[in-house]
């Protein structure tokens, strides 16, 4: 027999080879076919060239993640675009879903250049509601701080994120060089500044540690940092989920901080969990005792009770804010 | 740097001169060559940090009078008082002076563990505030903190569970207060002087007592002979506050008084608004396009839509000082500041005053500037803006512009309807109204019901409105309201004229054909320094 | 003669409804009433007179046929075409035998007599009277429309009897009532409405000391004040008025406050010191007053004095009300009395004496000078003017308004 012959042969399904393998054997020998018949169809300038032998390839530069430029996002003709995007749909949305009651404005009066928000983080409802809630004109130069790997993962998400909200790309984990001195120079420049201390939004409802990040840009760019609370977040969308819920949502500003003089940035974010816990307690347990509490040091803490995780998760659920029930009179 | 008060000799060039007609402006001329306009000073500089300004203040306090922190200890009784809804006026822009202080105090007591605290609004017999106008004066924190426990009330002057007599001054005038107010380890009065009547010993003897302590000095007698009540040494009302206050610190009260003061900044210096609080020779024209367009558009609405128009406005005006202690030492340094944003040096007297009348008084926030009101206002309130003398003469005129509608509140004041339908129409003689009928007024069951349990201003108080004219009746040979209802006016005991230019035909039979004229130029406040 | 003579003309009088209430009294001008030269009127029977009318005024009920506003009740209880005018003094033109034995009177003019216009079973030569008749109470005769006389509760609303608006007419001898020569015209012409007042302020339970209130100071008003003020021992008596020159007469009359008509019930309030319910705007008092007369008769008077009368307290209705509508759990839940008054009779006063009510008048006009209330009259052919002036009296500053038929040339030639 021939050579050829001997391979047909073997490849027989009586012989041992699968129908499927077989099939799939025969579609490469096809494709390989084209393949060879394209490339002889269209030149080199309308494909990409090969690379020729014995050559170094040229390293690619990465350009989504923390290497994402967004400048292109703080200019005029994109801010006009976010204004509008944020007062005609970002606003009303968010009062049609979270009916946002804030509180505590009047603790911004009289503060003036940019600031830096540092806010607890349970949902992505967070970001709109604070977009929605920020008193202007900050809100209109308004820089947030996102997670690279997040809103900055591919080539669609990244110029989305940078346009409707003003993202700049953050690393979780540890925060290069690069994203910190690119922070400190829009602070600078007169831009807010907009930060979840916790780095991530909260799996079980109680808060996670604060991070440097915020107390540092505070430090370095010599600029107060206002401590937001964000309640009932959770509820409308937990992480994992992907429909919102209807409820409300209650924002609660605290009074600016400054950096007190040779405050090291760790003492400076601890301070800062603490006054967003003491904002947690005016809501929970009314103005007057959160701020006996916090003279005397027993503010409950953000993270929850020192115990195991169901415990914990079991709590979540026991806290209900103090809340207004309107008597109505029933209709005759 | 705002420019102080001045007198302006009125030339023939002067424009037409702004006068407030109620809830309105008029452009009024004025003669030449014998009129003067008072202009007031212009806002000085609030103070740029008011909440470090009251800590400082109470941690530094006049007098002899401890630091506040040190006076608060862990279980004391502490309680708060607070100037009521007649202050400041216009109403101001959130955050309220008081939520400022009574946090900056609070803050304090938390930190000293206090659990047993009171607000007590201290209105004496005006009537009680709303939920929302408790909730702009202290603040919505310290509103939820206390209000929903009870422990956040108005003062009830008629509950006499509530009332502590305390003693007796050397001239006979009971001394009856608050009963939480004086049997609290520390009373804590916050302050509001948008004029110089206001604080010092007024605040707790008036502010927290019961008519039978407040006819001692809210009477005509008094008040003939307090030549003016802004100006505390001339005034007999003052003396006998000032009784009473020694009384309450020799029966051991303990008060630590909170006082500030306020600038004149009512509609703005820059804004829509700042038009009307600008000199007229200085008005832009934009200034001028501005105030065409307001009147016509004013007069274009119903008169229930202006006044809603108006009394929603909230000044700007802001704290100009702060200061804590005792409160003898305490009031100087305030009346002190007050005068540096008030007074305006005048010379000699005039037969002619005229003023046009705002659409707010103490008496009507959120309310109607009814003809009692009226009165009280333009011969209570802006006639007594003086120190020395009056800016006219003993038997000159007095003319006022206002539309003085025969319109009352009938929640905010029932007894003002029965007083002017029932005793102006016998009399308007103060001295005979208060032998006549202030009794049967001050006794009726269904005022103080409505006082005690509705938004009613006491059954006596439209005798108090009355009695604070009573020195300028006295003073006075006429009175003349531009613009008012005829019908009312002439209740009144007045003379009602169209025109301005009617008015001084109408006065040339007391002063002549060619009087002289002062005008108080108002907005904002001014008070006159005559020598 | 000459008479206004009101006709059955359902058009017309549908015109006169319509311009009644653009203009008051306007209906006179397009009405059914007109000035006619008629036949004078026969006698009825053997005990009627000729009587020629000297003065005659209008009243209210009058304005109220001529302007249509009047209920329909009163359609089977008058006869037309009958002349209007019931309030009248007259000169006798038959003989009436004196009752005082002083002899037959000349019918020469000399004596006066004032009409007591209720036709009662007398009138109507009924035989035996009904027990009201019988009590002297005519105007609760119960043969009213009955007997030998056509329908008519009133002279001046039959058309067999005349009626004051004319230069003459037919009177029954117990109708008539001698006027005394120290007596005006004016002063006699009154003296029918305030029989009418003298009535009302009797039937209305006062208690000696008890707080009045007279919702109204018209005619009606004014008197049913004056009558209170003489007969009762009313204590503090408050009246409504809505004109200033009827002010003034109401504190003549002896008025302790007069007020107008939006400040009765914080008056009331504040003479009886009781309390409201209502927040500073009161919608009714707890307390009130014992007796409110009330003398305008529309629905917002009535509705006054439901919210000022004390419970247990009597609203006696003296003007003619119409048909209103009104809410009575009021009137039940305080145990309210609402009584009407009409017309007079004989009289029951405090000491226990019976007299009747005209002579009551009578005495009430000479001591309070009720003569002076007459402010204007006019002759027969200005009847147009003499209505629209009666019709708005209280603005014009007047109170009685009255035809003077002395000047009529035909009253001589009869």
């Amino acid at each position: 027999m021939s050579p050829k012959a001997t391979e047909l042969t073997k490849r027989l399904p009586v012989n041992g080879v699968s129908a499927a393998r077989s099939a799939s054997m025969m579609a490469k020998v096809a494709s390989a076919k084209a393949r060879n018949a394209t490339k002889a169809a269209l030149p080199f300038p309308l494909t990409p060239p090969p690379v020729p032998a014995g050559v170094e390839p040229r390293e690619k530069k990465s350009t989504t993640g923390a290497d994402y430029d967004t400048d292109w996002a703080r200019s005029y003709p994109a801010r006009l675009a976010r204004v509008m995007l944020v007062q005609g749909l970002v606003r009303p949305a968010v009062k049609a879903i979270a009916s946002p009651r804030v509180r505590g404005l009047d603790r911004l009066n009289g503060l003036e250049g940019p600031v830096i928000f540092a806010a607890n983080h349970h949902s992505h409802v967070d970001t709109p509601l604070l977009l929605a809630t920020i008193p202007e004109p900050r809100r209109h130069r308004l820089v947030i701080g996102a997670g690279a790997d997040y809103f900055f993962a591919n080539r669609l998400t990244a110029p989305l994120s940078a346009l409707v909200i003003g993202a700049i790309p953050i690393e979780r984990t540890k925060v290069t060089r690069k994203s910190a001195d690119q922070a400190a120079a829009l602070i600078d420049e007169g831009w807010s500044f907009l930060i979840f201390p916790e780095g991530g939004r909260s799996p079980d409802g109680w808060g996670q540690p604060f991070r440097g990040g915020a107390a540092y840009l505070a430090t370095r760019c010599g600029v107060p940092v206002v401590p937001i609370h964000l309640d009932g977040t959770g509820r409308i969308l937990r992480k994992g989920k992907s429909l919102p819920q209807r409820s409300v949502a209650v924002v609660t500003f605290g009074a600016p901080l400054h950096p007190a003089e040779g405050e090291d940035s760790r003492r400076f974010a601890a301070r800062l969990e603490r006054e967003v816990a003491s904002l947690s307690d005016e809501l929970y347990s009314g103005w007057y005792e959160a701020r006996k509490h916090a003279h005397a040091g027993t503010t409950p803490p953000l993270q929850g009770p020192d115990t195991g995780a169901w415990r914990k998760a079991w709590t979540v659920g026991d806290r209900t804010p103090r809340r207004k029930r309107k008597a109505t009179w029933p209709e005759l | 740097m705002p420019r102080p008060g001045f007198v302006l000799d009125v030339d023939r060039s002067t424009p037409p001169v702004l006068f407030h007609h109620g809830e309105g402006f008029r452009l009024e001329k004025l003669p030449a060559d014998r009129s003067r306009i008072i202009y007031p000073a212009e806002p000085i500089e609030p103070i740029a940090d008011p909440v470090g300004a009251i800590r400082h203040a109470l941690a530094n306090p006049l007098g002899d009078a401890a630091p506040l922190a040190a006076q608060l200890l862990a279980g004391m009784k502490l309680t708060i008082c607070f100037d009521d809804i007649s202050l400041p006026l216009p109403p101001m822009k959130r955050p309220d002076i008081r939520q400022m202080v009574i946090e900056a105090v609070l803050d304090l007591a938390a930190a000293a563990g206090v659990d047993d605290v009171h607000l007590i609004a201290a209105l004496a017999l005006h009537r009680r505030m709303t939920e929302s106008e408790l909730r702009h004066a202290v603040g919505d924190r310290v509103y939820e903190a206390f209000a929903p426990s009870g422990a956040l009330y108005n003062h009830d002057a008629e509950d006499p569970d509530n009332l502590l007599e305390i003693g007796t001054t050397k001239h006979g005038e009971v001394v009856e207060i608050n009963k939480r107010a004086a049997e609290s380890d520390l009373l804590v009065y916050v302050n509001i002087n948008l004029v110089s009547m206001d604080g010092g010993w007024k605040s707790t003897a008036t502010g927290l007592s019961s008519y039978k302590s407040l006819k001692h000095h809210h009477n005509v007698k008094t008040m003939q002979a307090s030549t003016s009540f802004m100006d505390r040494h001339k005034s007999e009302l003052h003396h006998s506050n000032w009784r009473m206050g020694e009384v309450l610190k020799s029966s051991g009260v303990k008060i630590f008084q909170i006082e500030t003061t306020m600038n004149n900044n009512v509609f703005g210096t820059d804004g829509p608004m700042s038009v009307l609080q600008k000199r007229e020779w200085e008005w832009t024209a934009r200034d001028r396009m501005t105030f065409l367009a307001m009147q016509k558009g004013l007069d274009r609405i119903s008169p229930r839509m202006r006044r809603q128009a108006f009394q929603s406005w909230k000044a700007p005006h802001a704290m100009t000082s702060v200061q804590a202690g005792e409160v003898d030492a305490v009031h100087e340094v305030t009346t002190a500041n007050v005068f540096r944003q008030h007074l305006v040096p005048v010379e000699g007297q005039t037969d002619i005053l005229t003023m046009g009348l705002p659409y707010i008084s103490p008496y009507n926030v959120n309310s109607i500037l009814n003809p009692v009101l009226v009165m009280c206002l333009g011969l209570g309130y802006f006639f007594n803006l003086y120190r020395g003398k009056p800016p006219v003469r003993e038997g000159g005129v007095l003319i006022m512009s206002h539309p003085t509608p025969w319109e009352f509140h009938p929640v905010h004041h029932p007894s003002y309807i029965d007083f002017f339908e029932q005793v102006l129409s016998e009399t308007t003689d103060p001295l005979v109204l208060e032998e006549k009928f202030e009794k049967q007024f001050a006794e009726d069951e269904w005022y103080r019901h409505l006082y005690r349990t509705s938004y009613a201003y006491h059954g006596v108080h439209p005798f108090y409105m009355w009695y604070w004219g009573s020195h300028a009746m006295q003073h006075l040979g006429r009175v003349i309201i531009v613009g008012g209802e005829e019908r009312s006016v002439r209740r009144l005991g007045f003379q009602p004229a169209s025109t301005l230019q009617d008015a001084f035909e109408m006065a040339s039979d007391v002063v002549g054909r060619e009087p002289t004229i002062t005008h108080l130029h108002n907005p904002p406040i001014l008070m006159a320094d005559v020598t | 003669m000459k008479a206004l003579r009101f006709d059955r003309k359902p058009a017309r009088y549908a015109a006169a409804i319509v311009a009644g209430k653009l203009a008051p009294g306007a209906g006179a001008g397009v009405g059914p009433l007109r000035l006619a030269d008629v036949d004078p009127p026969e006698l009825p029977g053997p005990d009627w007179l000729r009587i020629a009318p000297r003065l005659a005024g209008i009243c209210g009920s009058d304005l109220g046929t001529i302007d249509g506003t009047s209920s329909r009740y009163f359609e089977p209880i008058v006869s037309f075409p009958f002349v209007p005018g019931h309030e009248v003094v007259a000169d006798l033109l038959d003989p009436l035998d004196a009752t005082d034995g002083s002899g037959p009177l000349a019918p020469d003019g000399t004596h006066r007599v004032v009409l007591e216009p209720v036709l009662g079973c007398a009138a109507r030569s009924i035989s035996p009277t009904c027990a009201a008749c019988a009590a002297g109470d005519l105007g609760r005769c119960t043969n009213i429309s009955f007997g030998h006389l056509s329908p008519g509760l009133q002279s001046g609303f039959c058309c067999e009897t005349g009626g004051g608006w004319s230069t003459g007419m037919v009177a029954h001898r117990s109708q008539l009532h001698r006027v005394p020569d120290d007596m005006t015209d004016e002063a006699a012409v009154m003296v029918e409405p305030t029989a009418c007042a003298v009535h009302a302020a009797l039937a209305a339970g006062i208690a000696p000391g008890d707080t009045v209130v007279v919702l109204g100071a018209g005619t009606l008003g004014l008197l049913v004040l004056a009558a209170v003020r003489r007969y009762t021992q009313a204590g503090t008596v408050i009246v409504v008025a809505k004109h200033d020159a009827q002010r003034t007469l109401a504190r003549s009359l002896g008025a302790d406050v007069v007020v107008a008509p939006g400040e009765i019930r914080r008056a009331v309030r504040r003479s009886t010191g009781s309390m409201a319910i209502g927040d500073g705007d009161i919608t009714r008092l707890t307390g009130g007053a014992a007796c409110v007369l009330d003398c305008v008769g529309s629905a917002p008077s009535l509705d006054d004095s439901m919210a000022v009368t004390r419970p247990g307290g009597q609203i006696t209705l003296v003007g003619m009300a119409g048909v209103t509508n009104l809410d009575l759990t009021g009137l039940w839940h305080r145990e309210l009395r609402l009584v009407g008054a009409y017309a007079y009779g004989t009289e029951t006063l405090v000491d226990g004496t019976s007299r009747r009510t005209f002579d009551l008048a009578s005495e009430l006009v000479m001591a309070d000078d009720l003569a002076r209330l007459v402010s204007a009259t006019y002759p027969l052919s200005r009847y147009r003017e003499a209505i629209a002036h009666a019709a708005s009296a209280g603005g014009r500053g007047a109170v009685k308004v009255c035809f003077d038929l002395r000047t009529e040339k035909e009253r001589t030639r009869l």
